[in-house]
């Protein structure tokens, strides 16, 4: 009797085993195909950028070059009217010339592989308000930098992040004097949150939803230039560490950025002495 | 140097960009002598003294060659590799002047020994400058290749014998 259970037991044992290797082999198969499909997109995001790069900047320095050159034959003949159109046409010509660059640029920070490593963000923005300070030269700003942590997360990225946000801080600041400009840390369990605060224009909170949209903006060209890209590549980043950013803003009263990142502490765990300085240094 | 030595060969297959380079060139005072070659198989013509261009003088050479990159017939890459390959051509000074600021072209371009690379600005203002810049540098200011030069290929060993 033992005998016959036994090999029915095996029996089973065996038919479980094969099911589960087969399962494993459709998976990757699927995993397979998933990642053919992958690179397949990826290729034509690469022509398309290509194009984007190569071609539909030859139309663009036509346009400028010829307007450039009716100018300097029969500028004279034109009148002002004539000549304003001219500048015009230019003057678009080289706005599109920016789009295209910046479009190309959120595109390829899209694409870029996130490598996280260990960064200290107060490094971080001094170097960028410490880059700012030839254009700042003339300004009046009170810079509030509050105690920034370590975090998990990629230092090139981090720093675009910054780059724009302070850029945006700086330049809807203008006529503040002075210009106030805040850099925190608010306590949130199991993750790092930050914010840029700044005292200038603020925004209406009702078009909040559009502020992180591509070449979407708040404020009329004439009153603060700006292609609007600058938001929609902090949120691809942030977004590609796995955080997600916000805001909140009263018109002008000011406007504040939070987004979040990954504190250092969680990953370095299985190193003890950083784990312990890390802790010690969170007060 | 014979008086009507080409002075710079233009490679540029668009007729629009052909003709804001030309203007560029002449606004800046540039030079005089300018060989225009609309595709890559007409490049390698005139270099090579071949096809229509089979009277030209085999020892004179241009001074400068500008090289767009997308270009019928043969690629500009493709001419560059051939004009750096033979040791009749492989001494005269290529800058790529083109739209592209593709990091693949760039690569290839400088691995295929290109001696420039140089993104045409949208701005056409900024194009008249960087057209008077690289004219001024490569033709006024660097010193071209003394023909005895032309007369061994770069890797020849007596080259290095001294």
């Amino acid at each position: 009797m033992g005998v016959f259970a036994a090999a029915r037991d095996i029996t089973e044992r065996k038919r479980v085993e094969d099911e589960l290797k087969e399962l494993n082999a459709s998976l990757e198969r699927r995993v397979a195909e998933r990642t053919s499909d992958l690179l397949a997109v990826n290729q034509e995001l690469e022509s398309f950028n290509y194009s984007v790069s190569h071609d539909l900047r030859a139309p663009l320095r036509h346009i400028d070059g010829f307007s450039k050159i009716l100018m300097a034959d029969y500028g004279g003949a034109l009148l002002d009217d004539g000549r304003r159109c001219v500048d015009h046409i230019r003057e678009g010509a080289r706005r599109m010339g920016r789009m295209v660059d910046e479009l190309l640029e959120l595109s390829r920070t899209s694409r870029r592989d996130v490598s996280k490593q260990l960064t200290g963000v107060k490094a971080v923005v001094a170097e960028v308000i410490q880059e700012l300070k030839p254009d700042t030269e003339d300004r009046e700003i009170e810079w509030r930098i509050g105690e920034l942590p370590f975090a998990y997360c990629d230092p090139t990225l981090t720093r675009q992040v910054f780059v724009n946000l302070l850029n945006n801080a700086v330049k809807f600041t203008r006529d503040r004097k002075p210009a106030v400009i805040e850099v925190g840390q608010i306590a949130s369990p199991g993750e790092t949150v930050l914010y840029v605060r700044d005292n200038g224009v603020g925004f209406n909170i009702k078009y909040a939803d559009k502020l992180f949209g591509v070449f979407q903006r708040l404020h009329r060209r004439e009153d603060f230039e700006g292609t609007g890209v600058g938001l929609a590549t902090v949120q691809r980043i942030v977004q590609k560490h796995g955080g997600r950013i916000w805001a909140e803003a009263e018109l002008e009263k000011g406007a504040t950025f939070f987004f979040t990142l990954e504190p250092a502490g969680q990953r370095h765990m299985e190193e003890p002495e950083l784990a312990t300085v890390l802790a010690g240094n969170k007060s | 140097m014979t008086k009507d030595q080409v002075e710079i060969l233009l490679v540029e297959d668009d007729p629009e960009d052909l003709e804001l380079t030309m203007r560029a060139l002449s606004d800046e005072h540039v030079c005089n002598r300018i060989q225009v070659a609309r595709d890559g198989e007409e490049a390698l013509d005139f270099l090579f003294c071949r096809g229509p261009y089979s009277e030209r003088d085999p020892n004179s050479h241009p001074k400068l060659i500008l090289l767009d990159l997308k270009l019928p017939k043969v690629d500009g890459l493709e001419v560059l590799e051939q004009i750096k390959r033979d040791p009749r051509t492989q001494l005269v000074p290529v800058v790529i002047l083109t739209s592209s600021r593709q990091e693949q072209d760039m690569i290839q371009g400088y691995h295929l020994g290109a001696n420039s690379y140089i993104q045409k600005p949208v701005d056409f203002d900024q194009f008249r400058t960087t057209i008077k810049h690289l004219g001024y540098y490569w033709l006024l200011v660097n010193q071209p290749p003394p023909e005895p030069a032309f007369e061994r290929g770069v890797f020849h060993e007596s080259a290095l014998l001294k």
